[in-house]
């Protein structure tokens, strides 16, 4: 089954803690949270795409997907020719310097295997990022918009019930 | 495997979130998260500074030795001595200006940073050496709503658990940015009320912040002059009659009185003096009024003023004629900064109280207390922490033993207390770094931080929790307790220090605070999840304060009324600007140990300083100039962030780096609390 990260961007408050808590527990921080001067702010990390850019331009196979659905790297096998990042719309996969190889979010594919959820997910204080199957996530939000639906409209509030989702 | 997970509480703010530290052989390696136990506030969830709280434990400036000064005061020239000669030393000349000067020559300063048991010990040292004055940061933090809601409900603290703000249906945040110095609690309490639970938030703040985002109603004060908006708030609940009859009728005294004294401060006043508009105060009014239940949240932005004690009593008394007390679903009370600022208070580290904030002229109660501790405590209250340093200043202190304070950099009006801290004739600094303030000390003592410690901390919710050691000091650091503790007994007090461990400590407390009996060593270590105090025995614990009535002598709230007085300084032709500061959510405090926290220093690297578009357009500044911001104390120059987010006519600045020299030192005359919280100044562009 294939698992994501989901981002609710209303939720997030540009607290960084996804950031921070990636950069603690693997090294580097793999998501970034961009700000913008009315306050909106997006953490964006990579979407593991279902038909990934980058998998499919590696020359040396070095990316692939793993059981969850997340793309992951294997350091063995990257050369570092960077068509990874050039292939990727979201400009995910960075050049490690140190190593002249690539480096990408892997979903925590260790804190997966221990059946602990991705650290960027469990830090965040205000569930702006989710972790989960897509069909659960998306259901879960349509059930949540039909119930505010519901109530607004019984409340007689039919036009507003779209703004608390 | 040499790995383990240890169980400790967050080391920065008072939200109480729950975290392991993976300890190597020792060494904190890094930190994961609990999601083991359910009943904790924090569900598991961490934000930036928790999830890099152990950074800075291993930093190369840690303090690793007892040190001596070599140089002048002030200089930081030090030698490395034996913890032996410090602790001798340390002993001898306490006691030399005891016997040469009296007690009162003697003053300490204890912190929210260390544990409960530690702040104890601290404060009955005092004690046993016959002074009150010893005090704690608190005074410039919390101390004006502490006096106004123990003066009106008899209990300054938080009514209701984290859970019930879920259930309240409008919340008013006044002074507060939730989402940036409590993210937590912000994320899972009150986000989850506005977004998920239709709950209606009103944010009072001069900037548009992270939370003011979710509001439905914001209004924005000039700094200070928020007194005369909750006046307005108050005039129109009362005109409209929407406030809680048969509440008021059952439960308060001095209603009518307070009727009479709001009659004239109209929303149409309060424009003019805080620049709000009237139509938006009536708004707030009576939306809070009239949504049947509601929380209050209020925080530095509010009780850092020279008006703050006037301002809570007018607060207190909106939550009151509501009738958002002593119920489900409603919230109220202090919400320190710092991660034990709950705890430092209820040890009695203030010069008029003793632990279980007991008065030290409460005749009754303080010999009961004496009973417990087998000597005479002093009945005169002590010096508040300000007016110590004007005694050093004076040379009618003489001795200060400051523990995790920096007085040097965090004090208002700071050029000040570096000037006092100079004339001095022993001061002691027992931290974990080598902080501004420990440049003035005779004697540095390395002390071992707080995740290298076991030992109990209270969250601003009345949590009492239990915090596990879960790594060993660097060099010969030693937990704070512990250093106390040998001072007291080489200064031959021995008897009344009879301690070997903080369990040893919890006890007394148990015995010595009745409220905290049944928060029992035994008890905290088998619950993760802490208790609520009051917890007067080990099955008991209290979620919700005044169900029955209010902690008063009669149990009714006993309002207050009181009259507009402005902030301690206004802006004038010379400096024509309001000047405030704010927190950001990846710094902490005077950035003593942030700034030394890898991952947040890469974040929030520099100061900066808001300013609205259009006065900056009218002064010629551009996002990233260099500007140089100056009040009548002195100047600072930071790059310029041009900002919508701010309202015309004021200047903001995160407070971490130095910033308190340029605040004045108005003091609120009720528990003087320092106007921490603005200044006039005026901003120019820096040429060339
Ligand atoms: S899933 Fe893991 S690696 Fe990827 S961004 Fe989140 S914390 Fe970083
Ligand atoms: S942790 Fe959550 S709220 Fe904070 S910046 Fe990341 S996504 Fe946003
Ligand atoms: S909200 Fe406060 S207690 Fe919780 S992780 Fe952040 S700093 Fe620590």
């Amino acid at each position: 089954m294939s698992k994501k990260i989901f981002i609710d961007f209303k939720r997030c408050i540009a607290c960084k803690a996804c950031e921070v808590a990636c950069e603690v527990i693997n090294g580097e921080a793999k998501i970034r949270v961009f700000e913008f001067p009315d306050l909106t702010s997006v953490a964006f990390n990579c979407r593991h795409c279902e038909k990934a850019p980058c998998m499919e331009v590696c020359p040396v196979n070095a990316l692939s997907k793993d059981d969850d659905g997340a793309v992951v790297l294997d350091p063995l096998k990257c050369i570092g020719c960077l068509m990874c990042a050039v292939a990727c719309p979201f400009g995910v996969p960075k050049l490690d310097e140190a190593n002249k190889i690539m480096d990408k979010c892997a979903l925590c594919a260790g804190r997966r295997a221990k059946g602990l959820l991705p650290a960027c997910v469990s830090a965040c204080p205000t569930e702006a990022l989710k972790y989960g199957d897509i069909n659960d996530v998306l259901w879960a939000r349509e059930g949540k918009i039909v119930a505010n639906l519901k109530s607004s409209a019984k409340r007689g509030k039919g036009e507003n019930a779209l703004l608390v989702l | 495997m040499a790995e383990k997970l240890v169980p400790v509480v967050c080391a920065w703010c008072s939200v109480g979130c729950r975290l392991y530290i993976v300890n190597d052989n020792g060494y904190p390696k890094k930190i994961e998260f609990d999601y083991d136990h359910p009943g904790i506030p924090n569900k598991g969830k961490l934000c930036p500074k928790g999830v890099a709280s152990f950074q800075y434990l291993r930093h190369p400036d840690r303090l690793r030795k007892p040190l001596k000064r070599a140089g002048e005061r002030g200089e930081g020239k030090f030698v490395e001595i034996s913890w032996e000669e410090a602790i001798k030393e340390i002993a001898q000349k306490l006691k030399e200006i005891k016997e040469k000067y009296g007690p009162e020559a003697l003053a300490f300063l204890g912190t929210e940073r260390i544990s409960v048991e530690a702040n104890y010990v601290l404060q009955k040292l005092a004690r046993a050496l016959g002074t009150n004055n010893v005090e704690h940061p608190g005074r410039f933090c919390q101390s004006t709503v502490f006096f106004a809601k123990q003066k009106i409900l008899g209990n300054p603290f938080l009514t209701n658990p984290f859970e019930d703000i879920t259930k309240t249906k409008a919340i008013l945040i006044w002074g507060y940015n939730p989402a940036a110095t409590s993210p937590v609690f912000f994320g899972q309490y009150v986000e989850r009320a506005v977004l998920d639970n239709g709950a209606k938030l009103i944010v009072v703040d001069p900037r548009k912040t992270e939370t003011a985002k979710f509001a439905d109603i914001h209004l924005q004060p000039y700094p200070g002059t928020d007194l005369a908006v909750a006046l307005a708030m108050l005039n129109v609940i009362i005109k409209n009659e929407l406030y809680d009859k048969d509440f008021i009728a059952e439960r308060v005294e001095g209603f009518e009185e307070l009727a009479k004294k709001v009659e004239q401060y109209t929303p149409q006043w309060a424009e003019k003096i805080s620049g709000v508009p009237a139509e938006l105060i009536e708004k707030a009014a009576i939306t809070f009024a009239t949504a049947g239940k509601g929380a209050l949240l209020q925080q530095m932005g509010s009780t850092q003023h020279a008006n703050g004690t006037l301002l809570h009593m007018a607060l207190a008394a909106l939550i009151v004629i509501c009738g958002y007390v002593g119920k489900e679903g409603v919230m109220s009370g202090a919400i320190p900064g710092a991660y034990n600022a709950m705890g430092v208070s209820m040890m009695g580290v203030d010069c008029d109280m003793l632990p279980g904030r007991v008065s030290v002229e409460d005749e009754e109660e303080v010999k009961r207390i004496e009973e417990i501790w087998g000597f005479k405590i002093p009945r005169k209250p002590g010096l508040t922490y300000f007016r110590i340093i004007e005694a050093i200043n004076e040379g009618k202190v003489k001795a200060l033993y400051i523990v995790g304070v920096n007085p040097a950099k965090g004090a208002p009006n700071s050029a000040f207390v570096r000037e006092a801290l100079k004339k001095a004739e022993f001061i002691v600094v027992q931290d974990v770094f080598p902080n501004e303030t420990a440049q003035y000390a005779d004697i540095v003592l390395p002390a071992a931080a707080w995740y290298e410690q076991e030992g109990t901390i209270m969250s601003f919710e009345r949590r009492v929790q239990r915090s596990f050691k879960a790594a060993d000091p660097p060099g010969d650091a030693k937990p704070d307790w512990q250093i106390i503790v040998e001072v007291a007994r080489a200064l031959g007090l021995g008897e009344y220090f009879n301690y070997s461990s903080v369990d040893d400590i919890l006890r007394e407390i148990n015995r010595t605070v009745p409220i905290l009996a049944g928060a029992t060593p035994e008890r905290l270590k088998e619950n993760i999840e802490g208790c609520i105090f009051p917890c007067p025995d080990e099955k008991t614990e209290t979620t919700r304060l005044f169900l029955d009535g209010f902690m008063t002598p009669d149990g009714k709230a006993h309002l207050i009324p009181v009259d507009y007085e402005p902030p301690g300084e206004v802006p004038d032709e010379e400096y024509p600007f309001w000047l405030t500061n704010f927190t950001l959510v990846g710094q902490f405090r005077t950035g003593v140990r942030s700034f030394r926290s890898k991952s947040l220093e890469k974040r929030w690297p520099e100061p900066f300083v808001m300013i609205n578009v259009s006065d900056a357009a009218k002064l010629g500044i551009k996002t990233g100039d260099l500007v140089n911001v100056e009040t009548r104390r002195g100047s600072l120059t930071a790059r310029a962030e041009v900002t919508p987010n701010i309202r015309e006519g004021v200047i903001a600045m995160p407070w971490h780096w130095d910033f308190n020299y340029l605040t004045a030192d108005v003091l609120d005359k009720y528990v003087e609390m320092p106007e921490l919280k603005t200044a006039a100044c005026r901003i120019s562009k820096v040429e060339g």
